[in-house]
């Protein structure tokens, strides 16, 4: 993650400089590099976090937008980076949007639900269930409404990024591939992890040029072997270790972090394999990520981000324990004033070290899970150009003004 | 450049622009022409020309070993330098480019709050106002069954079964005789169901259903039995119009609504405060003083003075002291001193009253939460 001193505009051996007519014929790779460090997005993260808490959390805008364009800035191949251009007031605008539907959503219609539920079954639960079920289109609707805003925001050579419009579609394949998947028992994850980014990668555009994703979903299929091992090396052991041998139930111990590790293979696996199954006109794409670095991100940034983050639960666990003497203590208790005094800084420091915790938290994990991987997958990445990136030409803006309201609203859970 | 004079030799330096119609990249030539306030950029095909004053940093760049230089009125271009000492040369490098209309955002903000508040104080009420009307008692009952389970766990977070039910024969055997004869001659579109819950806040309230609760403070308080039959009275006018059935609808419809703009973490803090608006139910000055009116008529076909109401609130008044729970919605309404000379004007010229509960009785209800 250091400067790069040999490549891109910054010395200026680009090779798109060379005009057309004398370029060579041979493939040029843009090799993939990432720039950004673990201190300044540490920084940003912590600062922006407690403007955030500041201000009541209208500052988070600014903060994914702020973060986003320091992530979008590192990545960078051929030695040109990324840029987002995401307006912190046009996520505000889209998130009072969203929740303007949304609380008519919740509010008209799961009265009329509690009420029908209660009329109906004398139970709160039917409503619940249906107030649920009533989310999830919107849910994937939100996710894939927040990618094309994503996109329509990024721009790379100056040319942006683009999704067509498609949210329902995506809706109803995600919710009809989840199914498939949970009634398989995970078997069928391959073919929906396929279809899904089919789905998305063929509506994405770079300019005038549109990306595909070639390949059948069976190929996704040897990336689940770890997973699939582990279960059922656990399962096995846990059937001889009933019926024959009890030491065999120690196995099951070693395959909770295989599986672990399965899952972090299947990340990596299937982002190769459906990267390299790419093209956008005639680029392809080479990606090369390293599972057990994969892992060792997730294992050992998680596990740094929990203890940094827990340290600051300490305050909160003395808070509550002091807070409950107090209270035990007031029945007998002549020194009211005083007590009071006490319980409302100990509330203070319970709701400091609360706040310190989430910020924490946050900042650590873009520092040690978030930017690592960022780093590792655009490194291990290569765009492969026989010499057609030049003739790429701009798209129209997609304006798109409710942003990514919905999924801010609904908090989809979207990495960044 | 010709004459005798050689030119100023402008200080040149290298880059690569991206002129946002193609992904192609042009190298050129910056030339800072400071005199003329200019940043020319010049390479084959390439004639650009920005003014010093436009030239901003693209914020927040990962990369710290060159610049990503653009302008403010040309959005698409862009132009990459590793020649940093630039920077010096833009005044306004740091300043932001607008790109959202302001006054738009405020119109929207407006229009938002404008709307979620026309959801949560129009429309849901309304709804809930209307659906209060068509829901089946058993629905009714089931409504009130739940919201009383969520208030007894939000009195009690430690406990998972919530604030104790007070339970003591005796004193069963008691409320059960004071409700027989105040119901009685009542026609309530619900059965009765009273609880006592071992709390030492100051307040009794009805639920959805026909429930009626009484905290043990609220026992402890009274003076006498005719006051704890004046706010049963009371919440039975509650159960007759139905507002708590409202109420519960009501806050059905908005708990989401709150919990959506406040966020995820506050969100136990947000049960909690709703459990204590439905435990205040502020009610509208009417319905309040409708209870009050079907009180008077319950005390006095029951032969209690209607003036024991007033007796109650009198009590909650010198209570001040320590406004919490229903003394602290009594004392919060303007009209109080009104509502106690309505009790006493309620009483006919020598009513008749009978004593409620005998004094074996009232002690047995008073010691309700003793077991």
């Amino acid at each position: 993650m250091t400067e790069p001193s040999g490549s891109g505009p910054w010395d200026h051996r680009d090779t798109d400089a060379i005009p057309t007519q004398y370029r060579r014929a041979d493939p040029t790779p843009l090799d993939g590099d990432f720039v950004g460090n673990r201190g300044r997005v540490f920084a940003l993260a912590l600062r922006t976090g407690i403007f955030t808490v500041l201000t009541l959390g209208i500052y988070r805008f600014w903060m994914k937008t702020r973060l986003r364009r320091f992530y979008w800035s590192s990545v960078r191949f051929g030695g040109v980076p990324a840029e987002y251009l995401g307006d912190p007031l046009e996520k505000l605008l889209g998130f009072l949007f969203a929740v303007v539907i949304l609380a008519f959503y919740i509010g008209v219609v799961n009265l009329a639900l509690m009420f029908l539920s209660y009329s109906l079954f004398q139970d709160n639960f039917v409503a619940y269930l249906l107030s649920f079920v009533g989310v999830v289109p919107l849910w994937f609707y939100a996710r894939y409404r927040a990618r094309r805003y994503v996109l329509a925001r990024t721009r790379w050579r100056g040319i942006r990024f683009g999704l067509e419009p498609g949210a329902w579609g995506y809706a109803w394949r995600a919710i009809l591939y989840w199914f498939i998947t949970l009634i398989s028992g995970g078997l069928l994850w391959p073919l929906m992890t396929f279809r899904l980014e089919k789905y998305r990668t063929d509506r994405t555009w770079y300019g005038d040029c549109k990306l595909e994703q070639e390949g059948r979903w069976t190929m996704l299929l040897p990336a689940m072997r770890h997973m699939l091992l582990a279960l059922l090396v656990g399962g096995l052991s846990i059937g001889v270790g009933l019926y024959a041998i009890p030491a065999a139930f120690l196995l099951p111990l070693f395959c909770l972090p295989w599986f672990a590790f399965g899952l972090a293979y299947y990340r990596a696996k299937s982002f190769e394999l459906l990267t390299n199954a790419k093209r956008a006109g005639d680029i392809v794409f080479l990606s090369k990520p390293r599972p057990m670095r994969v892992f060792g991100i997730y294992l050992w940034g998680n596990l740094l981000g929990g203890l940094v983050a827990s340290f600051f639960l300490v305050p909160l666990g003395l808070a509550a324990v002091a807070m409950l003497g107090t209270l035990i203590g007031l029945e007998n208790s002549t020194g009211m004033v005083l007590e009071t005094f006490a319980s409302g800084t100990l509330t203070l420091i319970g709701i400091l070290s609360y706040f310190a915790f989430f910020l924490a938290w946050s900042a650590v994990t873009h520092a040690f899970v978030t930017l690592p991987l960022w780093a590792h997958f655009s490194e291990t990445l290569t765009v492969i150009d026989p010499g057609s990136l030049g003739h790429i030409r701009q798209r129209a803006r997609d304006d798109f003004e409710e942003a990514e309201g919905f999924a801010e609203a609904l908090d989809v859970g979207a990495a960044i | 450049m010709s004459g005798i004079i050689p030119a100023v030799p402008r200080e040149a330096r290298q880059g690569v622009f991206f002129d946002g119609e193609s992904a192609a990249a042009h190298e050129v030539r910056i030339v800072l022409d400071e005199g003329a306030g200019l940043l020319l950029l010049r390479g084959e095909g390439i004639d650009v020309t920005w003014k010093l004053a436009e030239v901003r940093l693209v914020p927040d760049q990962a990369g710290q070993g060159g610049l990503v230089l653009r302008s403010a009125t040309a959005p698409m271009q862009r132009l990459f330098t590793a020649h940093r000492d630039l920077a010096e040369s833009f005044p306004a490098r740091h300043r932001p480019v607008k790109q959202v209309d302001r006054g738009r955002i405020l119109r929207w903000a407006l229009a938002a709050v404008a709307s979620v508040a026309l959801i949560v104080f129009v429309l849901v009420p309304t709804m809930a106002d209307q659906l209060a009307r068509f829901i089946p008692p058993e629905g009714e009952k089931a409504l009130g069954d739940a919201t009383l389970g969520q208030i007894r766990g939000a009195l009690n977070e430690n406990s998972s079964i919530g604030v104790r039910v007070c339970r003591d024969p005796e004193g069963v055997r008691a409320f059960d005789a004071m409700t027989e004869r105040l119901a009685a001659g009542v026609d309530l579109p619900v059965d009765l169901t009273v609880t006592v819950l071992d709390h030492p806040m100051v307040n009794a309230f009805a639920l959805p259903g026909g429930h009626i609760v009484f905290m043990r403070g609220l026992l402890k308080e009274a003076g006498t039995a005719e006051e704890v039959a004046a706010v049963f009275a009371h919440e039975m006018g509650h159960v007759a119009s139905r507002d708590p059935t409202r109420h519960a609808l009501r806050s059905a419809g908005s708990i989401g609504v709150l919990g959506l703009i406040f966020g995820d973490f506050a969100g136990g803090a947000l049960v909690l405060f709703l459990a204590e608006q439905l435990i205040e139910a502020k009610y509208s000055q009417g319905a309040e003083s409708d209870a009050d009116v079907f009180a008077y008529s319950v005390l006095a076909k029951a032969g209690v003075a209607p003036s024991a109401l007033g007796a109650m609130f009198e009590r909650f008044r010198a209570k001040s002291g320590d406004a919490e729970g229903l003394a602290a919605h009594f004392l919060s309404h303007p009209a109080l001193g009104d509502r106690i000379e309505a009790a006493r004007v309620a009483t006919p010229k020598g009513f008749a009253a009978r004593p409620i509960l005998s004094e074996a009785e009232w002690a047995a209800l008073k010691g309700i939460c003793a077991r």
